[in-house]
């Protein structure tokens, strides 16, 4: 007897550091259901701050770290308490979607991209709602409503303009062409969702037919398909003409706008990443107006997780995000859908580059998704 | 009654109850995980369930059809699986040459200078295998990526050729160096406790030198060689960062980068396919390990080594000879370290002229650092010193705890040797070392992101990421368990049962004093592989409980490479201090924990 207890004593003390170590993690528990879902019967917003005062921490998932200024700022403001957790894309939408399904007490408001994802793993099985304050409902354009977004970042095609400032091309067919064969860059697009979006967007029949009325305009002639429309063909010739996929937009846009290089290098990657050209000395410009699309636009989704405890705190946020609060991105490449927060730092506002760039729909996004990523396997 | 009776004889001896409870223990967390994953490849997704025209949550082999037999098979398959062959090939070819040939030099030769360059010869080991492939990426890349030139390039201005610069080559090179010390360890274990007098008897035969290595050492080595190889090619076939690094610029795809770009994108259910197809290749590896070993593992049991080894006279080659492998280790264990120590003190990346360091991302304060988004220099960054205490901590959790199963386990192994479930315990122990980290923390995600019975919800905590450290590295940790073990005569504790000595008693006061630096090195190899492990945590990871790796990684990704450069610096250093003290302390090293 003595004897094995002894040895089960020995397992435990190997388990027992972890234990220990363990403890201060948070807490999680499964007991408790959400006690109130996000409804349409609205309450004003004073009452919203009464109720968010009486309840518990404000936890916000985000994919930005200086929402974590910004959620302590809010917290200030209304006397609240906010904890921030900062999430890749993929990791948040499979956290999201585990805690709501267990309904344990975790997000309150999260902020998630790739449209793909999160309409058909989020939205579809119901574990998150969107919610647009109702201040705010007449002023946001509608189609940035439903779902709710928060932030609008875009992704152009930048050119090395050390030699040249002149923009080198007027039609994305050119970037299919010998001249530019091994030197146009691309993210690589299973590595970032919103990448496969953008291309799974150009398989869309209207877009495709803007392709094709693009092919026609730069060669005279009708495009030959080999694949279902001109979206796959242009998907096919640009990555055949010697794409090179990148990592991230940042060791991209380094190598695109490194100064001393032989040849001229063109990308596709955020315009964000022009704000500390200068730091890097690095030459880069934008194109405008490339037939029919110079990049694409894609949405951060706001949304309240259906397992909240604290929804009207998470109302309150959304809309401090939404208005105010947003001055901590108002910068180049990124713009608020709330057109009174007009961007400082692009002379060309959104509703501007809305015409000349790709939407994210995500609806087709979830659809046709898994078709072009297979369709990209077999291209590679 | 005799059923009763056999059972109480079988609880009467400790090893069976630690058998008893390993056993459980591992089958939840291992067997468990593998019938999930093996659900997951024949489940109908939630993203995919509009696309298949079938409900969530059914079931369908549509994913096994496309990796095996569809049009698309060929790209999503068969490629990246020749391709992982190749380069696995290839690093094991190279890991056994650099790693066994060093050991052979340091163990049979009076080569010059052996204990400071094994200790050298192991930084590779300790390093984020990825950021070897990033220093062979800044040493050769070319005008293919674009960006500044490579080191190469900018100083010779020669063009380096693709196949150098990217693809199957660095990538089977690189992984190769990694794994070498690996080689270097075990098979340098073996020619160190080989038995001296067969090489003496043939001597004195007068066979000549090379008769003795061709007839003698090398049929005596062979065992290490291949469980090395074996080791080694499971290892790099799993190995997810180096192909990614290296082989997304000519778009070469291996199985790892298949099963992330699948698992990363709508269709997990194809990335579970590749992954158990991982797995099943993993397990015939092995197989094929104990049938050509077979059951005698007793290489290690060799007894009375003797001391006095003739060791091969260089005579006059031996400085030469001495100083080729010293540049050799100097190039691949010191280079990468000055590379990285440099890229962190300079302003712009590719300009090394004088005016363009700077210790402001080691030093400087947030203001100073605007270009980097603000963040405070290395050595005032709060960042570092939490995500250091969390990687610690978690180094030591991990190590605690795989070390003492580890150790429990071998010890209960060795002493049920030949029963039923001592095979299966030494089965399974070993059994998470051939699940890609990655497939296995998808998994462990999975299983533990919410209540099921007893268990709670573990998901974002940091009992989760223990646990699968500690089970990811039982395998180390038992195997050096289990050679610990062997090397222990039995009568020892033996005769302390006779003289009634409790068990508790007999481990503490008789069989851990005799082992204890073999038991301490049991606790080295987790703590050290989880200091420098990505895969494994990254998924699982948030940002409360980040550690070093992953801070660099989320550096690296944001592009701002002085501070990544620097935390990876800071990581090979830590592990090396640590090392050394417990090695100064106990007399235990890395290298005693799988070589014995």
């Amino acid at each position: 007897m003595k004897k094995y207890r002894i040895a089960i004593l020995f397992m435990l003390l190997a388990v027992l550091p972890a234990m220990i170590f363990a403890g201060g993690s948070k807490e999680q528990q499964t007991t408790k259901p959400a006690e109130k879902e996000v409804t349409a019967d609205e309450p004003t917003r004073d009452e919203l701050i009464k109720q968010a005062q009486a309840e518990g921490t404000l936890m916000i998932y985000s994919p930005s770290s200086r929402h974590a200024k910004v959620g302590a700022k809010f917290g200030e403001l209304y006397g609240l308490k906010v904890e921030v957790v900062q999430l890749k894309d993929t990791e948040m939408v499979e956290k999201i979607s585990k805690e709501a399904a267990a309904n344990i007490d975790a997000a309150d408001v999260v902020f998630c991209q790739d449209g793909g994802r999160v309409y058909s793993e989020l939205i579809e099985p119901g574990y998150v709602k969107s919610y647009c304050p109702p201040s705010l409902r007449d002023i946001i354009p509608a189609k940035y409503q439903n779902p709710q977004v928060w932030d609008i970042c875009t992704k152009q095609i930048i050119f090395n303009s050390e030699k040249s400032t002149e923009q080198p091309i007027k039609n994305v067919w050119e970037l299919t062409e010998p001249q530019w064969k091994g030197k146009v860059q691309f993210k690589d697009p299973f590595g970032e969702g919103v990448n496969m979006n953008f291309l799974t967007m150009l398989t869309k029949p209207e877009q495709a037919e803007k392709l094709a009325a693009a092919y026609k305009n730069r060669y005279g002639k009708d495009i030959v398909l080999t694949t279902p429309n001109a979206g796959y063909e242009w998907i096919k010739a640009f990555y055949n003409n010697g794409l090179l996929l990148g990592k991230s937009d940042t060791t991209m846009s380094e190598a695109i706008g490194a100064k001393g290089q032989k040849d001229q290098l063109m990308g596709l990657f955020t315009l964000n990443k022009l704000r500390s050209a200068k730091d890097k000395n690095l030459a880069l410009q934008t194109c405008y107006n490339v037939e029919p699309f110079t990049g694409f636009y894609y949405p951060i989704y706001t949304f309240i997780p259906s397992n909240s405890r604290n929804p009207a705190a998470a109302k309150l946020f959304i809309e401090y995000c939404l208005t105010e609060g947003y001055a901590a991105w108002n910068e180049l490449g990124d713009y608020s859908p709330n057109p009174q927060n007009k961007n400082t730092e692009d002379p060309i506002q959104i509703s501007q580059w809305a015409e000349w760039l790709v939407w994210e729909d995500p609806q087709w996004v979830s659809e046709a998704r898994v078709d072009v990523e297979e369709f990209i396997n077999s291209i590679m | 009654m005799e059923i009763r009776y056999r059972i109480q004889s079988f609880l009467k001896k400790p090893h069976n109850i630690i058998l008893l409870v390993v056993f459980m223990l591992l089958c939840y967390l291992t067997l468990v995980p593998m019938a999930t994953m093996i659900r997951d490849t024949v489940l109908v997704h939630v993203g995919e369930a509009k696309r298949l025209k079938l409900p969530a949550f059914s079931y369908t082999l549509e994913h096994w059809r496309k990796v095996l037999v569809d049009a698309t098979s060929l790209n999503i398959f068969y490629k990246p699986f020749l391709n992982s062959l190749l380069t696995s090939l290839g690093a094991c070819l190279i890991a056994l040459v650099l790693g066994g040939g060093f050991a052979w030099f340091v163990t049979r030769t009076n080569m010059r200078w052996k204990g400071i360059l094994s200790s050298l010869c192991i930084f590779p080991y300790i390093m984020p295998s990825w950021t070897l492939a990033l220093a062979w990426f800044n040493l050769f890349k070319n005008s293919l990526v674009g960006g500044s030139p490579g080191i190469i390039s900018a100083l010779t201005g020669i063009q380096t050729p693709n196949w150098l610069a990217y693809g199957p080559f660095p990538i089977a090179v690189v992984t190769g160096l990694h794994y070498a010390p690996f080689a270097y360890i075990m098979i340098g274990g073996i020619l160190r406790n080989m038995d001296a007098n067969l090489e003496e008897a043939a001597l004195m035969l007068n066979a000549s030198r090379f008769r003795i290595m061709y007839r003698i050492t090398i049929p005596i080595v062979i065992p290490a060689v291949l469980s090395t190889f074996l080791l080694v090619f499971s290892s790099a076939m799993s190995s997810f960062a180096v192909p990614t690094f290296l082989g997304l610029p000519v778009r070469y795809q291996v199985l790892t980068t298949q099963l992330y770009r699948t698992l990363n994108g709508l269709n997990p259910g194809q990335g579970y396919v590749i992954a158990l197809l991982m797995i099943i290749l993993g397990v015939s590896i092995l197989a094929l390990n104990q049938k050509i070993i077979g059951k005698r593992k007793n290489y290690t049991t060799v007894t009375g080594k003797s001391s006095n080894i003739a060791l091969v006279n260089l005579k006059k080659m031996r400085t030469p000879i001495s100083i080729i492998i010293a540049v050799i280790l100097f190039c691949v264990s010191v280079l990468p370290l000055l590379s990285f120590a440099l890229e962190s003190v300079i302003l712009h990346p590719g300009d090394y002229s004088f005016d363009n360091f700077t210790l402001q991302f080691w030093f400087g304060t947030a203001e100073q650092n605007s270009m980097a988004n603000s963040e405070p220099g290395l050595l005032l960054n709060p960042k570092l010193y939490s995500s250091l205490w969390h990687s610690v901590k978690l180094a030591i959790s991990c190590a605690v705890c795989a070390g003492t199963i580890g150790f429990l386990a071998g010890y209960a192994i060795v002493r049920g040797r030949g029963t039923r479930l001592a095979e299966y315990v030494n089965n399974l122990a070993f059994f998470p070392y051939l699940m890609p980290s990655m497939a296995f923390s998808a998994i462990y995600l999975s299983m533990f992101a919410v209540r099921r019975g007893p268990v709670p919800a573990l998901y974002g905590t940091f009992l989760l990421l223990v646990v699968t450290g500690t089970v990811k590295y039982l395998p180390f940790a038992s195997r050096s368990g289990i050679n610990a073990m062997f090397q222990l005569s039995k009568e020892i504790e033996e005769a302390g049962t006779i003289l009634g000595v409790g068990w508790f008693k007999r481990m503490t006061r008789l069989v851990i004093p005799i082992q204890k630096s073999s038991f301490i090195s049991g606790y080295l190899l987790p703590f050290t592989s989880c200091m420098r492990e990505l895969s494994l945590f990254i998924l699982l990871m948030t940002p409360n409980n980040q550690v070093l790796t992953t801070l660099l990684y989320y550096y690296n990704e944001k592009g701002w490479n002085q501070y990544s450069n620097g935390i990876n610096l800071l990581i090979v250093i830590i592990v090396i201090c640590i090392n050394s003290i417990v090695n100064k302390v106990t007399g235990a090293s890395i290298d005693k924990g799988i070589g014995g």
